[in-house]
C-alpha cells in the first residue's frame, strides 16, 4: 500500500517542484524584460557638433553596428567604438580597441577614465560634448528630442 | 511590488506547502498504520512559512520575497529527507528552522538600519580572525578538523558565522574598487587561510579562498590577480595532496573510487549508487536505501534525495539554487552604493561555492570536501547561519532601496 502510494506520488511531487519553478522563472522574464523595455536613464547626454542630443543609459556602447546603443554612422568610427557605462554613481568611458581610437579631451583613451561635464570626446572625426540633461534643456529648450 | 507578482510569489507558498503536506501524509503511512508525527511537523513548518512570507511582505516593503520563498521550500525537501532517514534529527531540524526564521527577522531589521555604519575593515577582520582562531584554542575535534565549539549539549562551527565578518571585511576592504594597501590586504588574507588551514578545515579555506577570489576580481576587474590566484589554488592542491593525509585519501578516491570500495572510496561509490538506483523518477519517497550512505544527514543529503526524487527531482533542487544565486547577484547588481554591492556579492559567492563544492563532490565531479548543503543538510549552526546571511542579504537589498548611494 505505502509503495504504491509513494511511486504514484513521486510524479506528483516532481510536477509540483517543476510548477513552483515555472512559475519563479516567469518571475525573472517579466523582471528581465521591463528592466530591457526601461533601461534607466543616467540624466547625462552627448551632444554632436549639430547639436543632436544622445541620452546616456547605464551601459551605452558607440559605434557603426546596428546593435549599438548609439549608433554613428561614419567611415572613421569602428563598428563597436567606445563605451560609457556607469559605475557607483560616476560615469566611466573606455576604448573598445577601435582602429582610430578615442580621445577624451585630446588625450587618447587607454583605460577607463572617469567622465567630467563639458568634456570632449572625439570619436573618428566627430565630437562630442558630455553634458548633464538639465544643462541642456536650460541653453536650447527647443532641442530635447 | 506588483500584484501580478504578488499572486505569483503566494501561489508558490501555496505549492510549497501542498508538497509538505503531501509528503508528510504520506510518511505517516510508512510504517503501516497512521502515526501523526510528520504531519505535525509539516503543519509547524507550514505555518512558520506563512507567517514569515507574509509579516516580511508587511515589515519590509522593500524587500525581496523570493528569497525568503525559495529557502523555505529548500529547507522543507531537506526536512522531508531527514524526517525519512532519522526522525529525531528532523525534529531537532525544524527547531534550528525556527530559531533561523527568527534571527532572519532579526538580522534584517540590523542590517537594514546599521550595515553601512562604516565600521572599518580591521574590525571585521579582527572579528573573523576571533572566531576562526577560537575553535583553535577551545574547540574539539570532530570529522578530523578541529572547527567545532562546544557548548553543554551541541556543538556550534564559528568558521559560519565567520563568513558573514569575512565577506563584510572584503567589501569594505575593497569598496574603492582597488586593492589600496595590497601587502596588508593580501596579508589579512593569508593570516585567515592560515587559520582555517590549522583547524584542518581544508573545505572551509577552499570556500574562504574562492570567494576572496571572486570578490577581489568583481571590484578590481584584474586578470593578472586572478590569473596568480588560480595559479596559487593549484600549487595549494598540490602541496594539500602532498602535506595533508586526508586530502590524498579524498583525491584518490575521487580519482577512482572502484580501487577501495569497502575502503576509502566507500562513500563516494554509495552515493553514486544512490544516484544510479534513483535513475529519472526516482524510487519514490521512502522506498530508497538511504542508510546505505555515510553521513547521508549531513554531507551526502543530496545523493539521498536524487534517490527518492530521481534524476527530474535533483536537477530542479540545482535550479532552485541556481535561481537563489540569481537572486542574490541580482540584488548586488542593481544597488549603487559600492560596499552593499560587494557584500550582497561575497554573501551570494559564498552561497554558490558551497552549494557547487558539495554536490560536485557528491555526484564526483571534483573531489568530496566536507562542506553542508545550506539549508538542507541536518546541521544547526549551518542552518542558523544560512538564514542570518539571507536576513542580512535582504536587508542589504532594503537598505539599498531606501535610497543609498556612494555621494
Amino acid at each position: 500500500m505505502f509503495e504504491l502510494l509513494s511511486r504514484t506520488l513521486r510524479y506528483v511531487f516532481i510536477l509540483l517542484i517543476y510548477y513552483f519553478l515555472y512559475n519563479f522563472l516567469k518571475i525573472m522574464i517579466a523582471d528581465l524584460r521591463r528592466e530591457k523595455s526601461q533601461p534607466k536613464e543616467t540624466g547625462f547626454v552627448l551632444q554632436d557638433e549639430d547639436g543632436k542630443n544622445f541620452p546616456l543609459f547605464e551601459i551605452n556602447t558607440i559605434g557603426r553596428a546596428e546593435d549599438a546603443d548609439i549608433i554613428i554612422d561614419d567611415p572613421f568610427i569602428s563598428s563597436k567604438h567606445a563605451l560609457i557605462y556607469k559605475r557607483g554613481s560616476k560615469l566611466l568611458i573606455q576604448d573598445l580597441h577601435s582602429t582610430n581610437g578615442t580621445f577624451l579631451n585630446d588625450k587618447r583613451v587607454t583605460k577607463p577614465l572617469r567622465l567630467r561635464e563639458n568634456d570632449e570626446i572625439t570619436l573618428g572625426t566627430k565630437k562630442f560634448v558630455f553634458l548633464r540633461g538639465e544643462a541642456v534643456g536650460a541653453r536650447d529648450g527647443s532641442n530635447l528630442q | 511590488m506588483e500584484p501580478g507578482t504578488e499572486a505569483i510569489y503566494n501561489k508558490n507558498v501555496a505549492i510549497a506547502a501542498l508538497v509538505g503536506i503531501l509528503a508528510s501524509l504520506l510518511l505517516s503511512f510508512k510504517e503501516g498504520v497512521f502515526s501523526p508525527v510528520p504531519l505535525y511537523g509539516s503543519l509547524i513548518f507550514i505555518v512558520i512559512m506563512f507567517v514569515g512570507h507574509f509579516l516580511s511582505n508587511q515589515l519590509f516593503l522593500e524587500q525581496d520575497p523570493a528569497l525568503f520563498i525559495l529557502c523555505c521550500f529548500i529547507s522543507q525537501l531537506g526536512l522531508i529527507m531527514l524526517y525519512r532517514i532519522r526522525p529525531e534529527s528532523a525534529v531537532k531540524q525544524l527547531a534550528w528552522f525556527g530559531i533561523g526564521f527568527v534571527l532572519y527577522f532579526i538580522s534584517s531589521f540590523a542590517s537594514k538600519s546599521w550595515i553601512d555604519k562604516n565600521i572599518g575593515s580591521l574590525i571585521f577582520f579582527l572579528a573573523t580572525v576571533a572566531l576562526l582562531a577560537s575553535p583553535l584554542l577551545f574547540g574539539v575535534e570532530l570529522y578530523g578538523s578541529k572547527s567545532w565549539l562546544a557548548f553543554e549539549n551541541f556543538l556550534f562551527q564559528p568558521s559560519e558565522l565567520a563568513k558573514i565578518t569575512f565577506s563584510l571585511f572584503l567589501a569594505e576592504s575593497l569598496k574603492g574598487f582597488k586593492i589600496e594597501r595590497p601587502i596588508v590586504f593580501f596579508g589579512q588574507i593569508l593570516v585567515i587561510l592560515s587559520l582555517l588551514a590549522l583547524a584542518r578545515d581544508l573545505g572551509g579555506a577552499m570556500l574562504f579562498y574562492f570567494t576572496a577570489l571572486i570578490i577581489i576580481f568583481a571590484a578590481t576587474s584584474r586578470w593578472d590577480l586572478t590569473g596568480f590566484g588560480l595559479i596559487g589554488a593549484v600549487l595549494a592542491g598540490f602541496l594539500g595532496y602532498r602535506f595533508f593525509g586526508h586530502v590524498r585519501v579524498r583525491a584518490k578516491a575521487w580519482l577512482n573510487p572502484w580501487e577501495d570500495v569497502p575502503g576509502k572510496g566507500y562513500q563516494i561509490v554509495q552515493s553514486l549508487f544512490a544516484m544510479a538506483e534513483g535513475g529519472f523518477f526516482g524510487t519514490g519517497l521512502g522506498l530508497g536505501h538511504p542508510d546505505y550512505i555515510p553521513a547521508v544527514t549531513t554531507d551526502f543529503i543530496f545523493s539521498a534525495f536524487f534517490e527518492e526524487f530521481g534524476f527530474l527531482g535533483a536537477s530542479a533542487l540545482i535550479v532552485l539554487y541556481f535561481l537563489f544565486v540569481y537572486r542574490g547577484i541580482k540584488i548586488s547588481l542593481t544597488i549603487d552604493n559600492s560596499f552593499l554591492s560587494l557584500s550582497a556579492l561575497s554573501i551570494t559567492v559564498f552561497f554558490g561555492i558551497q552549494i557547487f563544492t558539495i554536490i560536485g563532490g557528491v555526484i564526483k565531479l571534483i573531489p568530496m570536501t566536507g562542506v553542508t548543503l545550506p539549508f538542507m543538510s541536518y546541521g544547526g549552526s549551518s542552518m542558523v547561519m544560512s538564514f542570518i546571511s539571507l536576513g542580512i542579504l535582504n536587508g542589504i537589498k532594503m537598505r539599498a532601496s531606501g535610497g543609498e548611494s556612494d555621494e
